[in-house]
């Protein structure tokens, strides 16, 4: 069969359309597998018990806590051990943190300039709860290869803050996991390419119906012997659940 | 006569009195330059925290200082700093948006004041634009340009067109997150400062707080630190809600640390009046002793010993007046030419800044002290020609002849 | 020989000499008294503000100071706190649990520094019992706090009222407590006055969860000449971990603006001395002018140059130390006088001092090394004027100089 020219000029133009277009599909495809992971691990509304373990040098310590949350803006958080910090509340609306201290009976907001402060003595701060999960909406996404983690075959996905974002990182690797879209490793790195912090989720098991990661790590590596460790025991997914609920009269009735 | 006599006795011992007069003139020289350096350090360490950021007056609202949270803003800020910016003597108004929040970048965050800005109405106000060791001060397109002090470049392992977030309340009590390019680092002078202030566009800020410019100070420059009071003065009548207060005012610290410098060097020149005192005394009474007989003969010949008291007491102004005349004349000239260009103390650079002067001092005297100099040399010259005239007319005419 | 021949030479005419003494006891009086003074100043301010909070020193857990964070707490029972108090020198120690903490009363909260305090120590070390404005100050076995003026106002808290305290405690855990309000004090110097809260140690550590531990222990001692020697000797009796901070450390802007204030003092020392060098000059100037015939003489009867100039070398020696010990003799009563009664400061920098909460006094500092150092450097000037008479001997015609 003879080739024709003009078979040819379209042949390479339809590569070079392809070839163009596909990157975008590409990202459009990465941001489509975060957002599914995303959505994987949050619901519209979920209750979960989970236990975070914090490890310094000299001492760790482990809290035990019930949480009620209510994308994006709502959540509900009960510690039920230790013994001394049982009853204790953290409430959080929309961009406002509140704390409930049973043993003073009294409520504490958290102001503005507290908010960078570690969230029960560990590694995430009052900010980091109230900060809207932004990996999806804060980032453009790229996927940059194939790994294996934990024995996972993964993307391994590139996410780059967009200019306007308020983020810290300069770009952020991430491995998901292709079957079942489990994060299994992140990567944080600062504008220079250091690499600041890692988290890593193992233990992957069913929770609320849904295949998860329920043990993670964050390690961050310019603190050494520090990590943090939340491990979830049980998740129920959408959940009937209303913003009243998420109020501070509430947070003195809660067990 | 006497007067004239007096004059003449003085020059008959040229070496003994001309080592007088340079003492007297030196030390009156010394006195008066380094006082002039005083004060010019004081004045220097003024003008730096003026220029910095503190400016000649600023207003604010009274509630302000007790939280500089966003709501406690001006109201009708805007057009206020407007209606300052037309009276006369007043050179630059800054309307400022500030409050306060955290920076952050990947390894740290630290607590800031947060500052909007319009560049060009700030460059009329404060000298910070000076002082930008790298990048520019605001010459960039970039909308969130920022510009901040290298010790918190440092502390959050920042460089210039690196990213730093900013975590602040805003309007309606949420908490804003916003990612600034630095485009500027500033070095003031003051770690403290360099540490807490940022600098962003004033129409950014206001874009991210909801379309609403808050103007939180307003900062005043004046063409004249002598218009400073009066414009305050104004300005409290005018605004009697609102919290008008001249630098001293809002920052006493440093008036303190420069009149206290005053009052040093008011000391000090006591401390150097008291050692030309005791050097002419010295010299009026080495000078009697040695004219034992001549002195003893003037008074065996009918001269009167009140008259013999005024010649010495004339002896003595004389030297003083001449060495304190050579040494104001001397003070003045050095201040003058050093005025102009300032005097380099670069080797002590590093403690000057960070006591808030810089390293160009430039000496200034006010006007009082060169009278009051003038009083104190007339003064001490007749204490000190007092013991010489006292011991002089004690003399016994007899003994006195016939001593060696 | 020579020196027998110098020390009755000097006797020979007591006038003259007394006169040459005189000028050298004055001068070392002046230069004592001036450095004196700049010394006793720059103790005095750091006195008053170790006073406020710091202490002159403090002993901490290496690695407190930088982090500022319960995990650097030391055990109180490794520090013998007796041992310590009995440093000699050490006026007072006082120990602390120092963190900061969310305060809150009815709807408004504010970040302020908590630290738990033994009362009766820390009054002992930094008075703060006579800062106490309302309500009673604590005992040991209180369980309640003691709260700045500022921050109450801002809180709308007062004595009675319970506060709430929450915030970090040690280890990870939440620190959380509800304490009434027994008293309020006043700081002078805005930053303490807006955020102190004090209670009572043992209460402190319970709502840290710390356990007997402290912070710090701060050290007072009863001169700030004593500094070094206390510092050494308290890091000598401490375990190798903790380590022993000064002011210098804790106060670098203080520490800052006194180096170089040290600097212009000695500047304005140096002009003192050119002063002094002129008297005494001028004074040794008219000894040889005087004595131009009795020397041409004594060169004519065959005396040798060298010989004559040894001699009045001696006399020179003797005149300038008897001058210099004298003078130290002489300044001691003045000094002593003016340091157990200050010198009152008045106008604007008195006010500012006042501001701050100082007593407005120029100190003086009873240094013995002032007294030494002032003196040495008098009679070394002294020494140089020999250059005078070394020159004139030179040049000195027998002939000429008997006929004068």
């Amino acid at each position: 069969m003879k080739i024709q020219i003009k078979q040819i000029r379209f042949f390479f133009l339809l590569i070079f359309i392809l070839l163009t277009v596909a990157p975008s599909f590409a990202d459009q495809k990465a941001t489509d597998i975060v957002r599914a992971s995303e959505n994987k691990m949050r619901g519209k509304s979920s209750v979960s018990v989970a236990t975070l373990q914090v490890v310094r040098p000299k001492w760790s310590r482990s809290i035990t806590m019930k949480i009620w949350a209510l994308e994006p803006d709502y959540a509900l958080i009960l510690i039920t051990k230790p013994a001394r910090d049982k009853g204790t509340v953290t409430l959080k609306r929309k961009r406002e943190v509140w704390n409930w201290i049973p043993s003073i009976r009294r409520m504490i907001k958290i102001p503005p300039s507290m908010m960078l402060q570690p969230w029960m003595g560990s590694d995430f701060t009052n900010d980091d709860l109230v900060r809207e999960s932004s990996v999806v909406s804060d980032y453009t996404h790229t996927i940059i290869g194939r790994d294996t983690i934990q024995g996972y075959t993964c993307y391994k996905i590139r996410f780059d803050p967009k200019p306007e974002a308020g983020v810290v990182w300069g770009k952020i690797i991430a491995w998901i996991s292709v079957k079942d879209l489990l994060q299994l490793k992140a990567d944080y790195f600062d504008e220079d390419g250091r690499l600041i912090k890692t988290m890593t989720g193992s233990k992957i098991k069913k929770l609320g119906g849904r295949l998860l990661p329920s043990r993670w790590v964050i390690l961050p590596h310019n603190k050494p012997g520090h990590k943090t460790i939340f491990e979830y025991h049980s998740i129920r997914f959408n959940v009937k659940l209303k913003p009243s609920f998420f109020s501070q009269q509430n947070m003195k009735r809660l067990h | 006569m006497l007067v004239s006599l007096a004059w003449k006795n003085i020059w008959r011992n040229k070496s003994r009195s001309l080592v007088v007069v340079l003492a007297i003139a030196f030390g009156l020289w010394g006195g008066l330059f380094s006082d002039g350096l005083m004060i010019g350090m004081g004045e220097s360490m003024v003008n730096t925290a003026i220029d910095r950021d503190l400016a000649h007056i600023q207003i604010h609202r009274p509630d302000y200082d007790e939280t500089k949270g966003i709501h406690r803003y001006i109201p009708n800020g805007l057009s206020l700093a407007d209606s300052v910016r037309r009276m006369p003597h007043v050179i630059g108004v800054s309307a400022r948006t500030r409050f306060t929040g955290i920076a952050s970048s990947a390894t740290s965050s630290y607590p800031v004041q947060i500052t909007g800005i319009i560049p060009e109405q700030e460059k009329k106000v404060t000298r910070l634009y000076k002082r930008i060791v790298s990048g520019t001060y605001f010459a960039s397109k970039h909308k969130n340009a920022i510009v901040i002090g290298q010790k918190l470049a440092k502390r959050l392992r920042l460089r210039l067109h690196s990213k730093i977030v900013l975590g602040f309340e805003g309007a309606h009590g949420e908490l804003i997150n916003i990612a600034c390019r630095v485009i500027g680092i500033y070095h003031s002078g003051s770690s403290r400062f360099d540490e807490s202030n940022v600098f962003l566009k004033q129409n950014y800020l206001s874009g991210v707080l909801g379309g609403r410019t808050f103007i939180h100070e307003i900062a005043i420059r004046c063409q004249k630190s002598a218009f400073v009071k009066p414009i305050t003065a104004k300005l409290k009548a005018r605004y009697p809600k609102l919290l008008v207060q001249s630098w001293q005012e809002r920052d006493p610290m440093v008036a303190f640390t420069s009149s206290l410098m005053i009052e040093y060097s008011y000391f000090f020149l006591v401390f150097i009046l008291l050692a030309v005192l005791f050097g002419i005394t010295n010299t009026m009474l080495m000078s009697v002793v040695d004219r034992i007989r001549e002195l003893g003969m003037l008074m065996a010949i009918g001269m009167k010993q009140s008259r013999i008291f005024v010649m010495i007491l004339l002896e003595s102004m004389f030297l003083s007046l001449s060495g304190g005349f050579a040494g104001i004349v001397l003070g003045v000239l050095t201040i003058a030419l050093t005025k102009h260009h300032g005097i380099d103390l670069s080797v002590f650079r590093a403690s000057l800044e960070s006591f808030g002067a810089s390293a160009i001092i430039y000496p200034t005297l006010p006007l009082e002290m060169y009278i009051s100099l003038t009083v104190f040399i007339v003064l001490t010259a007749n204490i000190a020609g007092i013991l010489p005239a006292l011991k002089a007319i004690h003399l016994q005419p007899a003994e006195a002849i016939r001593s060696v | 020989m020579y020196i027998n021949l110098s020390w009755r030479n000097i006797w020979r005419n007591k006038k003259r000499t007394l006169i040459a003494v005189a000028s050298v006891f004055f001068a070392v009086i002046i230069a004592v008294s001036t450095r004196s003074m700049q010394l006793g100043s720059y103790a005095y301010m750091i006195k008053s503000t170790a006073h406020f909070y710091t202490g002159f020193l403090q002993i901490q857990q290496k690695g407190y100071w930088d982090n500022q964070s319960l995990d650097y707490t030391m055990d109180a029972d490794s520090i013998n706190y007796q041992t310590v108090a009995s440093v000699a020198h050490v006026t007072a120690v006082a120990p602390r649990l120092e963190s900061f903490a969310l305060l809150s009363y009815g709807k408004t909260t504010r970040v302020g520094q908590v630290i738990g305090i033994d009362p009766i120590k820390e009054n002992r070390a930094t008075n703060l019992k006579s800062r106490l404005v309302k309500g009673r100050y604590l005992n040991p076995e209180d369980r309640a706090v003691l709260i700045s003026q500022g921050l109450a106002k801002m809180l709308n808290i007062s004595v009675g009222d319970s506060l709430i305290l929450y915030g970090q405690a040690y280890q990870g855990q939440i620190a959380a407590g509800l304490l009434p309000v027994q008293g309020i004090v006043k700081y002078p110097v805005s930053e303490l006055n807006n955020t102190m809260v004090y209670l009572p140690l043992p209460v402190a550590q319970e709502l840290y969860l710390t356990g007997n531990r402290l912070t710090s222990l701060a050290v007072m001692i009863d001169a700030e000449r004593h500094l070094d020697f206390v510092k050494s000797h308290l890091t000598a009796v401490i375990p190798p971990h903790y380590t022993v901070l000064d002011w210098k450390a804790m106060l670098p802007d203080l520490h800052e603006s006194i180096q170089f204030d040290n600097v212009s003092g000695k500047i304005m020392l140096a002009i003192l001395y050119v002063v002094i060098a002129f008297g005494v000059f001028g004074t040794i100037i008219m000894m040889m002018n005087e004595r131009k015939r009795e020397f041409g003489i004594l060169i004519s009867i065959g005396m040798k140059k060298i010989r004559l100039i040894f001699v009045t070398f001696y006399e020179i020696l003797f005149i300038s130390f008897i001058g210099a010990l004298s003078g130290i003799l002489g300044a001691i009563p003045i000094v002593w006088y003016f340091s157990l009664h200050p010198i009152h400061m008045s106008g604007p920098a008195a006010q500012v001092y006042d501001m701050l909460g100082i007593e407005p006094i120029f100190c003086f500092s009873t240094n013995p090394y002032i007294f030494l150092n002032q003196a040495l450097v008098v009679f070394i000037i002294a020494l140089v004027t020999f250059a005078y008479p070394l020159f004139f001997l030179r040049r000195l015609q027998p002939s000429t100089a008997i006929r004068s």
